[in-house]
């Protein structure tokens, strides 16, 4: 494998589903930081190899969202384009690819990232209405549309939310929320452990944001109803947030017996983040100065009804994999889906019993200087396509600020995966 | 037979006349020649008994027939040659209608004028799909009516309504509303044409619509036909004030000749033809044509490479015009501004045009979202290297703009033009501050920059010829209209309006009323009055002006007291809701403001309409002519283009100077002369530039 660069890593500002990006087109968190990074790498519009894009809930008007966001952004039609999915690693499959196509040589510029617009997840028809549409349109006679709009029932127009669909796993039959809840029940995780867990979060973000710790990672984006508005900052993290205020949430997936409440999980969020991943001729050829080197990844999959502990056997994959140990890592991405799912993983971590039961290497006990410093997805949310690309943004921005050399970035996978990968920093 | 003007094949029996042969220019016209050879080819179809239909087509993609040439109808020299011009078209045209076989006209893009005249005289009419296909008759813009039968054939094909639209406005339709209309039978991709074309040809058509039929029974009744006759009257006159006869003579000639047969239907048409083409205001509009053609024309323009990106120095009002129209081009520029409230200002404005546009529906929403997003708001230099073009619009003060340049060069590459979008400032002085003022012009834009068509591409003594030939072609690519200038204070609109202003002004300070004034001055046909004017640029604005003028062309731009005291009081025009008129919340005049009448004298004088029209025009004229004289521009005809698209100078003038040749220069000299003793010897100094033409009996268009 050759090297493989990441030159330049930025991000959409996050935003609460709902709120002030609940109108953008999905490709339109996206297209502009392509623009952006060409618009500074000085390469031309032709350059680019690919366009990769991770996004889960793909909008019906772009069934093929990595390729109009390759278009949206200006470059030439000959950009090949496509898009993946990994659930809420999309982000991070769509770098893991960039990843083997420049290492191995195929490509030189490939644009790697994720978006989503959670808002914009539609309502479905049911299945019987779906019928009931196909036998309307079949029906050619008089008499067989009679027939045909006879069988209508008024509960057929409840909609199904796709969202909540997408949320819940095919084969264990929880919501992702449920996972978590199994997690604390059976680690044993207080309400309030996940609270503290979950206000420690926000405190984090909230301290980035007043430091200016995201100024070089956010492009600006134009938001609003008229399309007048230069929003730069996360939508999310709250200053007010206090353990008192979050223990007055109720449980929100098991009403009567639950801990996990919205407060300690992460919300549904709008965004967008990419890389501009290149091969070692293209950094030489346009004069380059990469971020980082992106080292390697690893996915691994694991029981559906845990998957919160998915990032625990995708880290020890990929250490032993590079040879790289936790001690190593200067800083550490944990995505913060659910705190219970978090704390789970920490747990696996560094208790050995937990670590035989998952069949893992005792990775370690985590140093939480290092953990999420600029706080996670319960302050700064999770815009599931995004967040895999998002994480390794945010840790390659922090390595440089800190002149720090490894980190990595990992996150639990809906469906029962976990996935990591380790990026060298270049600026030190 | 073969001919010069369009190729002549019988296919099978199917004729097939393809214009636009051995033509050079991507614009096909109808020439005398074409109708010559027309006559001879009809006269063969018509004579051929086996002939079995007629297909009209272009071989230029993109042009049917742009109608007919223009320097043709301006070199008609009486209402009988033109009348007989038109009666040799319609005869033509008469035969297709005639032919016993059946006709369609192909038409894949621009059919307009003689164009569709010709098309209509076809049994049927196919269009291409394309974008660029356009139907109209646009020959009340040149203060005529179309004289080849239009008249006639339009109504009959889509109703009285839908004609009496397209006529008086000279608007284009495509090709799907064309067919919505009826106008067109088909509408196909224009490489399926040729083929469908002659199996189409023979296609018996399902009858009308009961809906389309009912509309016509209505239009025919002639209560009915009153009713559309007197509405559409009243929009005439509210539209043109007045000063336009070509839309009132169409009314009149198809209210007349409504229902009569083709022989006297046309004859009526030719005769309305003879009498419009004679008009002073049909040859003022011919001028402006041409004045707008030629200034379209660039040398070596397909070899300049356009502007791929563009950049915008400061948010606000012009800024985020600028952007918009970058944005609108596909130029997707970088807006920097130093805050957020600025780029914010400056989005809100490109917002507002593009809206404007999806309201108007020339513009889908998904575009207005994409265009718009194509603006990149920015705080700081990044990505400042891939812009081909810089246009400054930040504060207008020349310190500010000097250090802004010499910052900004660092950032952008070597071939970035950079320009600057100041309306007062020196551009000379400006571009000392540069390393490489070279690729320095000023690029002056109108406010609202979406809706004035004019931009003044300014020179400064170090500009290389290849940076003002890039500039022009940027500016015709944004379809705007480009003069080019040298630097001076007010450079060439502004400083021609700037006497008009100031001695509109001065006549206030002398006794004479808002409301005279701005009346005469709506009657001579500008747009607006001079008062409301100040109200529009603002009065500190105008102030502003003055004082540069003062200061660079001395005691004839002494500047008048009145809007210095009126911006002391606060009245400072529209934007604050009160000038010389008060304004509602939503920016509609309410009427004349008491506050500003407070600041004229109580006594009253009563001045003659022309008087004032002449106080005001005049200065303008004689500072036209030391502008000529100080080579700030290369002719009378970029004035007139600068003020009609500038200051909308009344096109059925011709332009300023059009109009100091047809009123005379000898008695404007004249006029100078009484003023310069009657009012101010300085404001009222005459140009030698003006006094030479008069010794040697010359106009300005002959200079």
């Amino acid at each position: 494998m050759q090297p493989v660069y990441l030159v330049n890593g930025k991000r959409s500002p996050q935003a609460k589903s709902g709120t002030i990006f609940k109108d953008i087109p999905a490709p339109y968190l996206g297209d502009y930081l392509i623009r952006d990074m060409v618009e500074s790498s000085g390469i031309a519009s032709d350059d680019v190899d690919e366009v990769i894009i991770g996004c889960v809930g793909n909008p019906a008007k772009y069934p093929n969202i990595g390729r109009v966001i390759a278009l949206e952004a200006g470059l030439d039609q000959r950009t090949s384009g496509y898009t993946v999915h990994r659930n809420c690693a999309s982000g991070m499959e769509a770098l893991s690819q960039a990843f083997l196509k420049v290492g191995s040589g195929r490509s030189d510029i490939i644009f790697a990232g994720g978006v989503e617009n959670m808002s914009q997840a539609p309502l479905i028809y049911s299945d019987e209405m779906t019928d009931f549409f196909m036998q309307l349109m079949k029906a050619k006679n008089p008499k067989n549309k009679l027939k045909a709009v006879s069988g209508f029932r008024l509960p057929h127009l409840s909609p199904i939310i796709a969202l909540e669909q997408g949320l819940t796993d095919p084969f264990c039959g929880l919501n992702m929320g449920q996972t978590a809840e199994k997690i604390a029940r059976e680690f044993g995780f207080t309400r309030t452990q996940q609270d503290e867990y979950a206000n420690e979060s926000h405190r984090k973000a909230i301290t980035a944001i007043n430091e200016g710790r995201f100024r070089e990672e956010i492009v600006p984006i134009i938001a609003g109803e008229k399309l007048d508005k230069v929003i730069s900052s996360d939508f999310g993290p709250r200053g007010d947030s206090s353990v008192e205020k979050l223990a007055k949430l109720k449980p929100y997936f098991e009403k009567r017996t639950g801990t996990v409440t919205v407060g300690n999980a992460c919300p549904i969020t709008d965004g967008g983040s990419m890389w501009m991943v290149c091969s070692e001729a293209a950094v030489k050829k346009y004069n380059l100065e990469p971020m980082a080197r992106m080292i390697d990844y690893h996915f691994h999959g694991l029981e559906p009804e845990r998957m919160g502990l998915g990032p625990v056997l995708a880290m020890d994959g990929i250490f032993k994999r590079t040879g790289l140990k936790l001690a190593d890592m200067d800083l550490v991405e944990i995505n913060e889906a659910f705190a219970a799912q978090v704390m789970g993983c920490l747990k696996v971590m560094r208790e050995k019993d937990l670590a035989a039961r998952w069949g893992v290497d005792v990775l370690g006990a985590m140093d939480m200087s290092k953990l999420n410093v600029n706080g996670g997805a319960i302050s700064l949310g999770h815009p599931v396509g995004s967040t895999g690309s998002r994480l390794v943004v945010t840790l390659a921005h922090e390595l440089e600020k800190r002149k720090a050399k490894y980190g990595v970035a990992s996150l639990c996978i809906g469906g029962g995966q976990g996935g990591a990968m380790i990026i060298e920093n270049l600026k030190v | 037979m073969s001919f010069e003007k369009f190729s002549f094949e019988n296919k099978e029996g199917i004729y097939h006349i393809g214009f636009g042969l051995n033509e050079t220019k991507s614009m096909t016209v109808i020439s005398k020649q074409t109708l010559e050879e027309l006559d001879q080819a009809l006269s063969q179809i018509s004579d051929d008994k086996n002939a079995k239909g007629l297909l009209l087509f272009s071989h230029i993609p993109g042009c049917f027939l742009a109608g007919m040439d223009v320097s043709v109808i301006q070199s008609l020299s009486s209402a009988i040659e033109a009348s007989e011009g038109c009666e040799k078209g319609q005869s033509v045209f008469n035969k297709i209608e005639d032919l016993k076989v059946p006709s369609m006209a192909l038409v894949d893009g621009i059919c307009l004028g003689g164009g569709l005249e010709l098309a209509l005289s076809c049994t049927k009419i196919m269009c291409s799909d394309s974008k660029k296909t356009s139907l109209g008759l646009p020959e009340v813009m040149l203060g005529v009516l179309p004289g080849f039968g239009g008249t006639y054939r339009l109504p009959k094909k889509i109703g009285l309504t839908s004609s009496l639209d397209l006529l008086l406005t000279g608007k284009q339709l495509k090709a799907i509303k064309a067919k919505r209309l009826g106008l067109c039978e088909y509408v196909m991709p224009s490489e399926r044409m040729l083929e469908k074309g002659a199996e189409y040809l023979f296609k018996k058509d399902a009858d009308k619509s009961l809906q389309d039929s009912f509309t016509e029974k209505a239009s025919e009744n002639f209560l009915a036909r009153g009713v559309i006759f007197r509405k559409a009257r009243q929009t005439v006159l509210e539209k043109t004030k007045g000063f336009y006869p070509a839309p009132l003579k169409i009314l009149d000639h198809l209210e007349a000749s409504f229902g009569k047969r083709r022989s006297s239907y046309l004859d009526s048409e030719a005769s309305a033809f003879g009498d419009l083409s004679q008009t002073s205001q049909s040859k003022a509009l011919q001028h402006v044509f041409f004045l707008q053609d030629e200034a379209k024309k660039l040398d070596g323009k397909d070899s300049i490479k356009s502007v791929g990106k563009g950049a915008v120095l400061g948010g606000g009002t012009m800024g985020g015009g600028i952007a918009w129209l970058m944005a609108n081009a596909g130029q997707a520029p970088l807006l920097k501004d130093i805050n957020t409230v600025g780029l914010e200002l400056g989005l809100k404005q490109s917002s507002l045009a593009f809206k404007s546009a999806v309201k108007r529906k020339r513009l889908s929403h998904d575009d207005f979202e994409r265009k718009q997003r194509s603006i990149k708001p920015t705080l700081n230099y990044d990505g400042f290297k891939s812009a081909d073009l810089l246009i400054e619009a930040v504060v207008e003060s020349m310190k500010v703009k000097k250090m802004v340049f010499s910052e900004v060069e660092k950032y952008v590459s070597d071939d970035c033009l950079l320009t600057s979008n100041t309306s007062s400032l020196s551009v000379n002085e400006m571009a000392q501050a540069l390393k490489k003022p070279e690729r320095f012009a000023g690029l002056h834009f109108f406010n609202p920059v979406n809706k004035m068509p004019l931009v003044e591409i300014v020179r400064h003594d170090g500009v290389s010829d290849e940076t003002i030939n890039k500039l022009y072609k940027w500016v015709l690519d944004v379809k705007k209209t480009p003069i080019v200038v040298n630097d001076c204070p007010g450079f060439l609109v502004n400083r021609i309006l700037a006497p008009f202003l100031n001695e509109s002004a001065y006549l206030l300070e002398a006794g004479v009323s808002i409301e005279d004034i701005d009346k005469a001055i709506l009657n001579f046909g500008m747009p607006m009055g001079a008062c409301r004017l100040m109200d529009e640029v603002g009065i500190d604005v105008c102030v502003h002006v003055g004082e540069i003028m003062e200061a660079g062309l001395g005691a004839r731009a002494k500047a008048n007291k009145l809007s210095e005291a009126a911006v002391a009081k606060d009245l400072l025009g529209r934007k604050n809701g009160k000038g010389f008129y008060l304004y509602d919340e939503r920016g509609k005049s309410t009427g004349v403001n008491p506050d500003a009448e407070a600041l004229l004298p109580s006594k009253k004088i009563s001045m003659d309409e022309t008087e004032i029209q002449m106080r005001c025009v005049i200065p303008m004229i004689n500072e036209a002519a030391m502008i000529l004289n100080e080579k700030i521009v290369d002719s009378a005809a970029t004035v007139d283009l600068g003020l009609i698209f500038g200051i909308g100078f009344p096109p059925f003038r011709g332009g300023l100077l059009r109009y100091a040749d047809s009123s005379g220069l000898d008695h404007i000299v004249d006029t100078i002369k009484k003023y310069s003793v009657e009012v101010d010897k300085d404001r009222y100094m005459l140009s030698s530039y003006l006094e030479d033409l008069v010794t040697n009996k010359k106009k300005f268009y002959e200079s």
